[in-house]
């Protein structure tokens, strides 16, 4: 057990959270929240020229190999400085697909120009009925031709608008898990897609296929075998929302101290007020916890569900306590921080759209009720004691 | 970043379970356990358990082998410190965690010499006096008195809150040289013999069941040779072994035997009844304690982690221990909850669930609330030393 950062993971998180305070003036951060993409491309290929978007794959693809946990530390500094970007929808959903299911061919054609961030991609799972069970999947695809057609409407799709292809989660038979994953490029006619304004700037989409016509190369992995990997999917976007959480939160606690420390009320600084301090305390207390949840979350994953515990854990501990932390830190500043040209705001907004992200706060405890019905010593972690049944 | 225990550690791990296990069994737990005593077990089968500790190797197993210890790292105390906390074993207490560190830390060649081999084989229990009627939160308004008189110093004065002190054989005692210093300048620290003429022990029934005690020193003789550290710099021997302390009472075994416990009950059901485990409410709040127990397991071991590279973390360790006594009030708090009419049942009473366990630690971890700093204080210190807040 080592539950430290080494020297590259300091290096690495340094110089990630250094790019992300500055790489944006705030005041620009909000003036893309009003934009149709919602990002800075710029910034997107300063990031890719880092090699962050393809941190995690194969040297072939131009990638570094990196560990899920490495590219956390970068997604948790993105968080901290509430960079827009399209990383989410692109590596954590559709690159990290693709690697899992992909065919050959989908690889070559798409995995070496997200690394040099030539085309962006996402993922559509779900629809206006906000589940994210199999049985929820309505949109359907059936064959036509050589090739399918695919009509219904998804929803909460990130990014769909600068996305130059949507792999798409849709209905290929009647069971519920009969799902599979098609392809579907940005231009395809039939394809339109309307923008769901939400909280931080959060660039998410309804797309509605009527119609779309695909061929039968569209298809990731196998007709009906979708459900797998979308679950993959899940557990990873809720991973890296965990350490994204974790940054905002680690930023609003930043902004709040030295705030605390230079506002003079009574004649001195209300950072000296024990009542300024336990909420800064309890904050703090929440932070720490909420990171060594996520440092564990990115670093169980792997094959399968590996890690499924983990990651619920520290969905649903960040998803509760960092919207909680950044509505203690405007108590804390007052009215300043009501005025949009203060920054806590992005935070605040940004810890929002995150919680909701990948499943919530109760979803994610639904997963760990299911955990602990179905197998009690799995539940209580690595190495179960024999649970104390002396006493019955 | 590692967060599972590596081959060698998870063996050392399986070992200690299997000394506790043979040690603990329900008889024992039948015949020693004593909720007169604030370790929950009577003092002579303590000292019994502590000398045992000792000959298997555990109370220096993270000393450095200059002075007898087994040299091993951090990761291997908080394994030990978490499966004695789950297997409540009696004996992780100051005379195994804050005396032996400060000892090494601060005394003086003789001292070492002198208490070492003994404490490292378990013979002798200690008890802390630094707490006094006056000096609580405020532990630098101590009033205790120790004058210098030919090779001795005479200590007077009141200490409070004395845990253990009735079976202690020496005190770790801080008091006053400096008659006209204030605050945390003019202290020292005293090693002093219980046996000392002048030396009385007043017992405190608390509402938990068990005794608590204070020490009242008249007149009482210590040999100069007896002094830690320098004359007048007693708050640095206060402050300074303090955060191991913290550290082994962060441990997170007892909250992890509050859940399984209680998963226990609630997959189990009574008379024929429903299984409360089945009651979605159940569920949930099984849940949401068991996140609250890993964010502290985690953060425990994120301290031995930090120790075993040689780093010093400082307000982390009151941060972990705030976590983890703040998670074991909310098992007890949920533990009310699901036990429902039978939560209040003292142990012995017909129907009386868990032994009656629930219901006196409910009473017992009141103190997590104020001892050892507690809650609010520990915030102003996180605050403080953590934040850097203002004072």
């Amino acid at each position: 057990m080592d539950i430290t950062l080494n020297e590259d993971h300091v290096m690495l998180r340094d110089t990630a959270l250094s790019f992300a305070q500055g790489a944006l003036t705030k005041a620009r951060i909000r003036e893309l929240e009003t934009t149709e993409h919602g990002f800075d491309t710029g910034v997107w290929q300063e990031m890719t020229q880092m090699g962050w978007a393809a941190a995690c794959f194969p040297e072939k693809y131009g990638g570094a190999e990196a560990s899920l946990f490495e590219l956390a530390l970068i997604v948790e500094a993105l968080g901290n400085g509430a960079v827009p970007s399209p990383i989410f929808s692109t590596v954590i959903e559709s690159g990290f697909l693709l690697l899992d299911a992909a065919s050959a061919p989908q690889k070559d054609e798409w995995l070496q120009r997200i690394a040099e961030g030539e085309a962006l991609l996402t993922v559509a799972l779900m629809e206006a009925n906000g589940g994210l069970r199999p049985q929820d999947v309505k949109a359907a695809i059936v064959r036509a031709g050589n090739g399918f057609r695919i009509d219904g409407t998804k929803a909460f799709v990130r990014d769909a608008g600068a996305a130059d292809g949507i792999i798409s989660l849709v209905r290929s038979g009647e069971r519920p898990e009969d799902l599979t994953l098609a392809l579907v490029p940005k231009d395809a006619k039939g394809v339109s897609m309307r923008r769901m304004p939400a909280a931080g700037g959060e660039a998410l989409w309804e797309v509605a296929f009527n119609g779309v016509e695909v061929n039968a190369d569209a298809i990731v992995s196998e007709m009906g075998g979708a459900w797998p990997w979308a679950t993959r999917l899940l557990l990873r976007g809720a991973a890296f929302k965990s350490a994204e959480l974790v940054g905002i939160g680690g930023a609003a606690l930043d902004l709040t101290v030295e705030y605390a420390k230079q506002r003079v009320q009574f004649g001195k600084p209300i950072g000296s007020f024990q009542g300024v301090q336990h909420h800064c305390a309890e904050m703090y207390r929440d932070l720490e916890v909420s990171r060594l949840l996520s440092w564990q979350a990115s670093s169980s994953m792997g094959a399968g569900l590996a890690g499924e515990r983990e990651v619920a854990m520290a969905k649903a501990k960040a998803s509760q306590c960092i919207p909680a932390l950044t509505r203690t830190a405007h108590q804390i500043h007052g009215a300043i921080a009501y005025y949009r040209d203060y920054p806590l705001e992005l935070y605040y907004h940004r810890a929002l759209a995150a919680q909701a992200a990948y499943g919530d706060a109760a979803y994610h405890r639904r997963t760990l009720a299911r955990l602990l019905t179905s197998d009690k010593n799995s539940f209580r972690g690595a190495d179960p004691h024999e649970l104390p049944v002396h006493y019955f | 970043m590692e967060f599972q225990l590596n081959a060698e550690e998870a063996a050392f791990r399986d070992e200690v379970r299997a000394f506790l296990r043979r040690e603990l069994t329900p008889e024992v737990f039948a015949a020693h356990r004593d909720t007169t005593e604030q370790g929950m077990w009577t003092a002579d089968f303590t000292k019994a358990f502590r000398r045992k500790l000792g000959a298997a190797g555990y109370l220096g197993m993270g000393w450095p082998k200059e002075y007898g210890g087994g040299g091993r790292s951090r990761i291997y105390q908080a394994i030990l410190w978490d499966e004695m906390e789950w297997h409540r074993a009696p004996g992780l207490d100051r005379s195994m965690t804050y005396i032996p560190n400060a000892v090494m830390t601060f005394g003086s060649d003789a001292q070492k010499a002198a208490l070492l081999p003994k404490i490292i084989c378990g013979e002798i229990s200690w008890f802390v006096g630094y707490s006094e009627p006056e000096a609580g939160s405020d532990l630098a308004n101590l009033k205790t008195r120790a004058v210098a008189d030919g090779d001795d110093f005479v200590i007077t004065g009141q200490k409070a809150f004395s845990s253990d002190a009735h079976m202690a054989d020496y005190g770790w005692v801080a008091a006053r040289t400096d008659p006209n210093s204030e605050r945390h300048k003019g202290l020292s620290m005293f090693i002093v013999d219980m046996k000392s003429p002048g030396v009385t022990i007043a017992r405190h029934p608390t509402l938990a069941g068990w005794t608590h005690h204070s020490v009242h020193f008249d007149n009482v003789r210590v040999p100069r040779s007896m002094l830690v550290g320098e004359l007048h710099q007693g708050w640095k021997v206060v402050m300074g072994a303090i955060d191991f302390e913290r550290a082994a009472l962060a441990s997170p075994g007892l909250v992890n035997y509050q859940f399984d416990r209680l998963l226990a009950w609630c997959a189990h059901g009574r008379d024929g009844g429903e299984r409360p485990i089945d009651d979605p409410v159940v569920q949930d709040t099984l849940v949401r304690l068991a996140i609250e127990a890993e964010g502290g397991r985690i953060m425990s071991y994120w301290l031995a982690s930090l120790h075993a590279r040689g780093q010093y973390p400082q307000h982390e360790t009151s941060l972990a221990l705030l976590v983890k006594r703040e998670t074991a009030r909310l098992f007890d708090e949920a533990a009310m909850d699901l036990l429902g009419p039978y939560a209040p049942l003292r142990a012995g009473a017909p129907h009386a669930q868990l032994e009656g366990e629930v219901e006196v630690e409910y009473r017992d971890h009141l103190y997590f609330q104020f001892a050892a700093g507690g809650f609010d204080i520990t915030r102003n210190v996180v605050a403080q030393r953590g934040l850097k807040l203002p004072r």
